[in-house]
């Protein structure tokens, strides 16, 4: 596969006591989308956070270009990997356009406040989230959507090789959603900038990676192109859930179909009894419309 | 959409910004809050001028200004020998605690968090005091003492607050519990001390710009005149201190050294003008606060605390010398009767869910 600016090499997280990844080692492909899934806890938002710089490891390393991030100053780093939070807090009162022109941060020095360069890249990162028509509205009037796309705009800004997003789509109704991970591929493919994404929805990951990393308990299980690796027996050992596995009627990616929903007793609850939950799952995936109406 | 070339020339400059460009360099300005500066210069300006007329001897707009120019009058000695350096020091003081204020708010990320209430003054207070009751009283030394307290007091807060890096709210409220643990030092020192320390403490206490002048404002003068190019350093620093950690990280701040910097410009500030003229109360809490409601920026306006702060002590100290005349009141009693409702103002409106 292609060259790696970002990796990490046996890395270990903790919050003060508690271990969270353990003796990681991850090479993120370059100028592909890499999404990250797993269970709550799983570390994943950990992993992103520290490669991102905003965790020092505990033990291990994360490098850029071969040198460890703890030893780059920190605007440096602002300039090849952007980042946003989970959940990131604006200042109070601000209008959009000014904190989309505070991703330019790392680009500005104080004689140089706001370069053609700086115009430029804002303009342009309005543009393609949509928000430009909302330049002089203050970011706490806005919906959770418009929000999110704001914060993407300011990320996009920062015009970063490398952009690290933590559930970005979290807040957003689905047609959001497909929005804001229809942005990121379309950056990816037309500026080849390399996306590491922390997802919550498996099939999503599916639809949108290039590569997936699938982790459990702070380790990797599984990472690779979806159609290789989401499988029921990997859905099954990293979110003790029953499965079927088929394949999306539009792009063809794996889609995960849990298995059927809990059922009162008397609606065909005694199938649920005698076959348990995995067959009943491997049943209702192949007869989906056969549930009693 | 005809009108997307339009909006997207309005679009390349963050709203409300004007834009200076000469050659590589370029520099934002806040369109509102240049006026609002310019306004308030323009307000203290005549505040001073009322400043120097009302009085015990009244004297006439055109008199003051003569004796400003230089030229002879009857009124010199009134003037230029009594009120103005008096005033000075009041624009100092002022400008002092507006700026101080500020910065510290920005780092707590809470308005509640000025230096009189998280125990910067507190320190300057208890150590000044202790000094005054082993004896030292001599008017040279003790603003130095009040800058060590001031500065001991931050550093011990800052301490207790620290947990691998620095959270707002717990350096908040260690910085109450560190004030009131001061105050009652300060309680101490006073009913051990001598009869006539104490009278004198409790007027430098509550803050007096009663027979003070040019021997506390020159000092003041130029260690504010030292700091200048810390604090236009500060002005763009502090600019993205509204931000999470994280995202203020993501875009390359350098976190811990920025709020560092600028904790350390802001107490040093506070316990300067502490120093001078004693802890004027609530001058740090409410110049930033009121500045940045009139600019309605996104961050505390540094430039617009300092001049609001001035004219609020100049303002405040006219008031404590006419309304009970002879009688002078001590000029933090009236930025207290101002400031106390605010403060429960904005606890009340804390308390409902807003921020400021």
């Amino acid at each position: 596969m292609t060259e790696s600016r970002l990796t990490a090499r046996e890395l270990t997280l903790a919050y003060e006591e508690t271990t969270v990844v353990e003796d990681l080692d991850l090479e993120v492909p370059h100028g592909r989308i890499t999404v990250i899934v797993g269970p709550n806890a799983c570390g994943k938002s950990t992993l992103l956070r520290a490669l991102g710089r905003l965790l020092k490891p505990r033990r291990g390393s994360v490098l850029l270009d071969g040198r460890e991030l703890s030893r780059i100053p920190t605007r440096t780093i602002a300039r090849s990997i952007g980042l946003l939070p989970q959940t990131p807090v604006a200042p109070e009162a601000i209008t959009v356009a000014d904190l989309v022109a505070r991703g330019r941060q790392p680009h500005q020095r104080w004689w140089q406040q706001w370069s053609k360069e700086d115009e430029r890249a804002v303009t342009d990162a309005m543009e393609r989230t949509n928000v430009a028509q909302l330049a002089e509205r203050g970011v706490d009037e806005l919906s959770g959507g418009q929000r999110q796309r704001v914060w993407i705009a300011m990320a996009l800004a920062q015009e970063t090789d490398l952009l690290l997003l933590d559930e970005p789509t979290t807040y957003l109704d689905i047609s959001h959603q497909v929005e804001v991970l229809d942005l990121v591929r379309q950056l990816n493919h037309e500026r080849g900038r390399t996306f590491v994404a922390v997802l919550h929805d498996l099939n999503t990951a599916a639809r949108y990676a290039d590569h997936l990393v699938a982790m459990k308990a702070g380790r990797i299980v599984a990472q690779g192109p979806p159609s290789q690796i989401v499988t029921a027996d990997l859905v099954r050992e990293v979110f003790g859930l029953d499965s079927v596995v088929v394949p999306d009627p539009v792009t063809a990616s794996p889609l995960v179909v849990p298995g059927s929903p809990w059922q009162a007793n008397g609606s065909g609850g005694d199938h649920a009894e005698e076959a348990g939950p995995g067959k009943n799952a491997e049943r209702a995936g192949l007869k989906k419309n056969a549930a009693p109406a | 959409m005809t009108t997307s070339v339009a909006e997207a020339s309005t679009a390349v400059r963050p709203a409300g910004y004007g834009l200076i460009r000469r050659g590589r360099g370029s520099f934002l300005f806040h369109r509102r809050a240049a006026v609002v500066a310019a306004a308030l210069v323009l307000l203290t300006a005549a505040m001073c001028v009322t400043y120097l007329c009302l009085g015990e001897t009244n004297v006439p707009p055109g008199e003051v200004l003569d004796v400003l120019a230089g030229q002879p009058s009857w009124a010199a000695l009134v003037v230029s020998d009594l009120r103005l350096p008096r005033m000075a020091l009041g624009l100092l003081v002022g400008a002092a605690f507006g700026v101080g204020g500020a910065l510290i708010q920005t780092v707590a990320r809470n308005p509640l968090a000025s230096p009189d209430i998280i125990g910067v003054s507190q320190g300057a207070s208890a150590l000044t005091i202790g000094a005054l009751t082993f004896g030292i009283t001599s008017f040279s030394v003790l603003p130095y003492v009040s800058v060590v307290g001031g500065l001991l007091a931050a550093v011990l807060v800052y301490l207790f607050a620290w947990r691998g890096g620095l959270h707002a709210a717990r350096f908040v409220l260690i910085g109450i519990g560190i004030a009131i643990a001061l105050r009652s030092i300060v309680h101490l020192f006073i009913t051990k001390g001598d009869y006539l320390v104490a009278a004198q403490a409790q007027v430098w206490l509550t803050g007096s710009l009663n027979g003070r002048g040019w021997a506390e404002a020159a000092p003041l003068g130029w260690a504010l005149l030292a700091v200048v190019p810390f604090v236009v350093w500060a002005a763009r620093a502090q600019r993205n201190a509204g931000l999470d950690d994280d995202t203020a990280t993501a875009l390359g701040v350098p976190l811990q050294r920025t709020r560092f910097g600028l904790a350390l410009l802001g107490v040093f500030l506070a316990s300067v003008a502490t120093g001078a003229a004693g802890p004027v109360d609530f001058v740090a809490l409410l110049a930033p606060q009121i500045a940045r409601r009139m600019t309605r920026t996104a961050q505390i306006p540094l430039l617009c605390s300092a001049l609001l702060g001035a004219f609020i002590v100049v303002a405040a100290d006219l008031l404590a010398r006419l309304l009970f005349a002879p009688v002078e009141l001590p000029v933090g009693v009236l930025t207290a009767a101002i400031g106390a409702p605010y403060l429960i103002w904005l606890i009340v409106r804390s308390r409902t869910g807003g921020r400021a």
